[in-house]
C-alpha cells in the first residue's frame, strides 16, 4: 500500500513538474510581473519616498520588442543599453522616425531617431538616467510595456498616465 | 487523478503544449539549431543552407570575447537576427572605417579628413563586423552594438548542401567548428 501511495506521489510530482516549462514560457513570452525599484517614475511609480514600498507592474511581453506594438507615454521595462545586467524602466517619448526636443546631457538640442529606435524618458526628471544620457535605445532591449500595478494593494488601478514628463518633445516630418 | 478520465485529445493537446514549451525554454536558455542566410559571413558561414549551433549561456553578452561569432537581435530592426564576428570590445578605440564614409551631402563636402578618425567603443556595446567586410550591414552602419542585444554566440555549422557523411574528411553534412579568430599582436610580440 506504501508504495503504491509513493508511486502516485512521484507520479503527480513528475506532471507539476512537466508544467514548469509551459510557466517559464509564458512568463518569458506573455505576462509577466516585476518590481520597479528607484525614483526615476515619481510621481507615477514608488511615490512614497519615506516608506520606500516599491511597485510591483503587470508586464505585457508579447511582441513588445517591435516599435509597432508600442507608443508615446507607454511605460516600459528595457535593458540597460550601458550595463545588460541592469534594467531601467521608463516611459517612451519618442518612436522611430520622431524628431525629439534634447535635455540638458545630451550634446544636441533636437535628435532624429533612427529607424527601430525610441527615446525614452523617467517622469521625475532630475532623478533620471535616461536617453538623454546614453541616447536612443533599439527596441529590442525593452523586455516588458507596464500594464497596471498589482502589488500593494492600496495601489490597485491608479493610473499609469498621471504625469507623463514633458510634454511634446516629439515631432513627426511625416504625420501618421 | 483527473488526467486519467480526460478524452485522449486534450491528453495530445496537453503533452504537446508541454513538450513545446520545454523545446522553447531549451530554445532559449541552453542552445539552439537554427538556419542562416545572407553573405556576410561568406567564408566562415556559407550564404544559404548553412545552419549553426548557437550556445544561449552567451545571453546579453555574458563572457563573449574579442573575435567570438555571435548572433544578435538587429539593432534597427527586433525582427531580424544578425551574426557578426565582435571585433571591438567596451573601451576599445575603433578606427572608423575610411572607405565607406559618405562625405558627400548633397553634392557638398562635408568632411574632408575622416581617414585617422577613432570611435571608442561605449560601456555595455561591442563592435560587429561581418567577416565578409565588403558586404555586411555591421556596426560601420549601426554604431556599436548593445550587449543586451546579444542572444549567444555561435560554436559549430552544419552545411546541407555537403554530402551527409564526407568519408574524406570524417564529417556530417559539412559540420565545422566556429573558431575565435583573434590574434593578440600585443601578446604576440611581447
Amino acid at each position: 500500500m506504501f508504495q503504491a501511495r509513493s508511486k502516485r506521489v512521484l507520479q503527480s510530482t513528475l506532471i507539476a513538474l512537466s508544467w514548469i516549462p509551459v510557466f517559464l514560457t509564458i512568463n518569458n513570452n506573455v505576462v509577466h510581473i516585476a518590481q520597479v525599484k528607484g525614483i526615476s517614475m515619481q510621481p507615477t511609480l514608488n511615490p512614497q519616498t519615506e516608506t520606500l514600498a516599491k511597485d510591483w507592474v503587470l508586464l505585457w511581453k508579447f511582441g513588445v520588442k517591435n516599435p509597432v506594438n508600442l507608443s508615446r507615454d507607454d511605460i516600459v521595462l528595457f535593458r540597460a543599453p550601458t550595463n545588460p545586467r541592469k534594467i531601467y524602466c521608463k516611459r517612451v517619448k519618442g518612436l522611430p522616425f520622431d524628431t525629439i526636443e534634447t535635455k540638458f546631457p545630451y550634446p544636441k538640442p533636437q535628435v532624429n531617431l533612427p529607424r527601430g529606435h525610441i527615446w525614452v524618458e523617467g517622469d521625475n526628471l532630475f532623478h533620471s538616467i535616461d536617453s538623454n544620457t546614453f541616447g536612443p535605445i533599439s527596441s529590442g532591449l525593452v523586455i516588458g510595456k507596464a500594464v497596471s500595478i498589482v502589488w500593494p494593494p492600496s495601489r490597485w488601478g491608479s493610473d499609469l498616465k498621471l504625469s507623463t514628463g514633458r510634454d511634446c518633445i516629439s515631432k513627426r516630418a511625416i504625420p501618421e | 487523478m483527473t488526467v486519467g478520465t480526460l478524452p485522449i485529445w486534450s491528453k495530445t493537446f496537453s503533452y504537446a503544449i508541454r513538450s513545446l514549451c520545454l523545446l522553447h525554454i531549451v530554445h532559449m536558455y541552453a542552445y539552439e539549431f537554427t538556419e542562416t542566410r545572407g553573405e556576410s559571413m561568406l567564408p566562415t558561414l556559407s550564404a544559404t543552407n548553412d545552419y549553426v549551433h548557437v550556445l544561449k549561456n552567451f545571453q546579453n553578452g555574458k563572457g563573449i570575447k574579442m573575435g567570438d561569432c555571435i548572433v544578435a537581435l538587429k539593432p534597427t530592426d527586433p525582427n531580424h537576427r544578425i551574426c557578426k564576428r565582435i571585433t571591438g570590445m567596451p573601451g576599445d578605440l575603433v578606427l572608423v572605417d575610411p572607405s565607406t564614409v559618405v562625405n558627400y551631402v548633397g553634392g557638398v563636402l562635408i568632411d574632408e579628413e575622416r581617414f585617422g578618425t577613432y570611435i571608442k567603443v561605449p560601456e555595455g556595446h561591442v563592435w560587429v563586423t561581418g567577416d565578409n567586410l565588403s558586404h555586411s550591414l555591421d556596426s560601420r552602419t549601426y554604431n556599436a552594438l548593445p550587449m543586451g542585444l546579444i542572444m549567444g554566440k555561435i560554436v559549430a555549422a552544419n552545411n546541407f548542401d555537403s554530402p551527409f557523411w564526407d568519408g574524406s574528411k570524417h564529417r556530417f553534412w559539412g559540420f565545422k567548428r566556429i573558431n575565435n579568430t583573434f590574434v593578440d599582436a600585443n601578446a604576440n610580440s611581447n
